[in-house]
C-alpha cells in the first residue's frame, strides 16, 4: 500500500505507508563543508556578507549561491569563501574597535613571499561584513595589522574576517549575464499585485445590488 | 512562511545558579544595550537550547510549508500564477537553508536537524499537517498563513541573536511579494463568479480553525517565560501576535463579503481586543504529536527526498571535506 495524495507528484512517487522504523541519524559531512557568500549590489558598492552555502565543492557552491542569495534581489557580483579558510577575529561591543584590543601575535606560519589577503569588517553587530580591501602580507597575523594600518582608522569594527585573495572564488565579467533577467520577474515583486480597484469594483457592485 | 506557536517548556537548562554569574550579568547587560549576540560570544545554556529550538523549528516549517502550495504548482490556473506559485515555494525552501545555517552557528548540524525533523523528534508548525484541497486553500495559505508568518516574523527579526536577525531580514525582505500575492489571489476568487465565491469561503471556512491555533496557546506568563522575554528570544506573547493578526486581516476579509467561521468574532469596542471562540487545543495537540490528516505524508515526503538523493551526495563528497561551522 502506498500513500495517496492530492498532489499528484507525491502519488507518483509510491511512498510507503504505514509504521517505518526511524531513519538512521544522517552521516557527518552528509550535508557537506560550508561556504560564506557575498553579494556586490551594484557597481561601486562593496562586496557584503550574505550568508553560508553548503556544498560539495566550490563550483557547486557557487551555483546554490547564485541561486540562493541572487536570485530575488539586484546583483552584479558574486563572492563564495570556504569558511574554513577565513580567519576570525574575537568580537568587541558595538562602538569599540576591535583592531585597538587585540595584541599583535608572532604568526605561527610565514609564507616566503608577501601575498594578497581580502579584510571583512563588521561596524555593528547583527549587521553585516562588508569587504574593506585588500592588504599584502606573509601571515594572517601580518594581514590583521596591515589591515589595522589601512582601514582601523574609521570608525568601530566590531570583527575582523581576514583570508587569502587567492581562496576567493569570484565571478567573472562572462557571469554578469546570470543576472540580466532578475529585474524582468515582475510576478515576484510585490508591487506587481494591485489589488484595490478590483475591491472598489466589487463594494460598488456590492452597493448596487439590491439584498 | 513560519508557524509561530512556540511552546517554550522549561527545560533543564533552566537552572540559571548553575551559570557563571558575571558571565550572565555580561550577556544580560549587551541584550539590555541593545546589541546582538554573536555566534562566538558567550551565552547560558537556556538561551543557546531554546534558540535552537526554536530557529530549528521555524527551518522545518520553511521546508514542510512548501508542501502543501507545491501541490498547486502543475495545476495553478494560468501561467503568471503558475509562475509565481513556483517562485513563492522556491522562497520558502530557501529560507530553510537560511534558517539550518543560523541554528548550525549555535551548535546543532544540518544532519542532526533534518534527521530530528524525519523521526518526528522535532516539530514544524502545526497548520502544514493539513491538506491544500483545492487551488482556492492554496491562496487562503498564500495570504493568511503567510500574513501570520510575517507578524510573527517581523517580532522575531527584533530579536537578540545576529545570525537569527540576519536572516529574518532577508526572509521579510522576500515575503513581501507573498502576502501581496496570496492577497491578489484571494481578491481574484472573491470578486469572481459565484462558483469562485463559493470556493474561497470554503477555504476559508477549512482553515479558519487551524489559523487560530497558528499562534499557539495563551502563554503560561512564568519566570522561565519572563527570563526568554529579558533575553529577546521571545519577542511577543502568542495572543498578542494573535491580536495584531485578527486586528490586521479580519477587516480585509469582511470587505470581499466573505464570512469567518466563527458566530463569536468580534471586536470589543471598550477593550478594542477580539473576542472569539477558544480553538480546539486538544486538536491541535492531537495533530502535533503526529495524528493529522497530513502528518505521514509530509514526512515521508522528505525522508523519500533525502533517502533517494543520499546516493548523489555520497558521491560527490570530497575525502578532503572537513566540517567548520558556519560563521555567521
Amino acid at each position: 500500500m502506498s500513500l495517496t495524495s492530492l498532489d499528484p507528484r507525491v502519488t507518483r512517487l509510491h511512498l510507503p505507508d504505514g509504521e517505518i522504523p526511524p531513519m538512521e541519524q544522517k552521516p557527518a559531512l552528509d550535508q557537506f563543508e560550508t561556504y560564506e557568500v557575498f553579494h556586490l549590489k551594484k557597481e561601486g558598492a562593496a562586496y557584503t556578507y550574505v550568508g553560508p552555502v553548503h556544498a560539495p565543492n566550490e563550483e557547486v557552491g557557487f551555483l546554490f549561491a547564485k541561486e540562493q542569495y541572487s536570485r530575488r534581489f539586484p546583483c552584479v557580483g558574486l563572492w563564495i569563501i570556504r569558511t574554513d579558510h577565513i580567519q576570525v577575529t574575537p568580537y568587541a561591543g558595538d562602538g569599540e574597535n576591535i583592531y585597538e584590543m587585540i595584541r599583535a601575535e608572532e604568526p605561527g606560519t610565514r609564507s616566503e613571499q608577501a601575498e594578497p589577503y581580502e579584510i571583512f569588517q563588521l561596524k555593528k553587530r547583527g549587521k553585516a561584513h562588508v569587504h574593506a580591501g585588500r592588504v599584502t602580507a606573509t601571515s594572517f597575523q601580518e594581514a590583521l595589522q596591515e589591515a589595522k594600518q589601512a582601514f582601523g582608522e574609521k570608525g568601530p569594527v566590531v570583527n575582523v574576517w581576514i583570508v587569502k585573495s587567492g581562496h576567493v572564488l569570484q565571478s567573472g565579467e562572462e557571469d554578469r549575464d546570470m543576472w540580466l533577467t532578475v529585474p524582468d520577474k515582475k510576478y515576484r515583486e510585490a508591487t506587481a499585485y494591485k489589488v484595490m480597484d478590483k475591491i472598489t469594483k466589487f463594494k460598488e457592485e456590492q452597493r448596487n445590488t439590491p439584498a | 512562511m513560519y508557524g509561530g506557536g512556540n511552546v517554550f517548556e522549561a527545560t533543564k537548562f533552566d537552572d540559571l545558579q548553575a551559570e557563571d554569574p558575571v558571565k550572565l550579568a555580561e550577556f544580560e547587560a549587551r541584550i539590555a544595550r541593545g546589541e546582538k549576540i554573536e555566534p562566538n560570544d558567550w551565552m547560558p545554556q537556556l538561551y543557546r537550547k531554546q534558540l535552537i529550538r526554536m530557529i530549528e523549528q521555524h527551518a522545518h516549517s520553511e521546508i514542510i510549508g512548501a508542501l502543501p502550495e507545491g501541490a498547486w504548482i502543475t495545476r495553478a490556473p494560468g501561467f503568471r500564477r503558475k509562475m509565481a506559485q513556483m517562485a513563492k515555494v522556491q522562497d520558502e525552501v530557501g529560507h530553510a537553508q537560511l534558517l539550518y545555517s543560523a541554528a548550525e552557528t549555535l551548535g546543532k548540524s544540518r544532519e542532526q536537524m533534518l534527521t530530528d525533523l524525519i523521526n518526528g523528534k522535532s516539530k514544524y508548525s502545526n497548520v502544514f499537517n493539513y491538506p491544500a484541497y483545492t487551488w482556492a486553500d492554496s491562496n487562503i495559505i498564500s495570504w493568511l498563513i503567510d500574513a501570520g508568518a510575517i507578524v510573527n516574523q517581523m517580532a522575531n527579526a527584533r530579536g537578540s541573536y545576529g545570525p537569527y536577525s540576519r536572516a529574518l531580514e532577508r526572509i521579510c525582505a522576500e515575503e513581501a511579494f507573498h502576502l501581496k500575492y496570496g492577497h491578489d489571489a484571494v481578491v481574484h476568487m472573491a470578486t469572481g463568479s459565484p462558483k469562485q465565491r463559493e470556493m474561497i469561503q470554503a477555504a476559508l471556512n477549512r482553515w479558519w480553525p487551524p489559523i487560530m491555533t497558528f499562534f499557539g496557546p495563551s502563554d503560561k506568563m512564568s519566570t522561565h517565560t519572563e527570563t526568554l522575554m529579558r533575553w529577546k528570544v521571545k519577542m511577543a506573547s502568542n495572543d498578542d501576535c494573535r491580536q495584531q493578526f485578527l486586528d490586521m486581516y479580519v477587516p480585509k476579509i469582511w470587505e470581499l463579503g466573505l464570512t469567518v467561521p466563527d458566530p463569536n468574532l468580534q471586536k470589543n469596542a471598550e477593550t478594542g481586543e477580539w473576542e472569539y471562540t477558544e480553538p480546539d487545543w486538544e486538536e491541535f495537540k492531537r495533530v502535533i504529536n503526529g495524528d493529522g490528516p497530513c502528518n505521514a505524508e509530509r514526512l515521508a515526503v522528505r525522508r523519500t527526498a533525502e533517502e533517494r538523493g543520499a546516493w548523489v551526495r555520497k558521491a560527490l563528497l570530497s575525502p578532503k571535506a572537513k566540517y567548520v561551522k558556519p560563521l555567521a
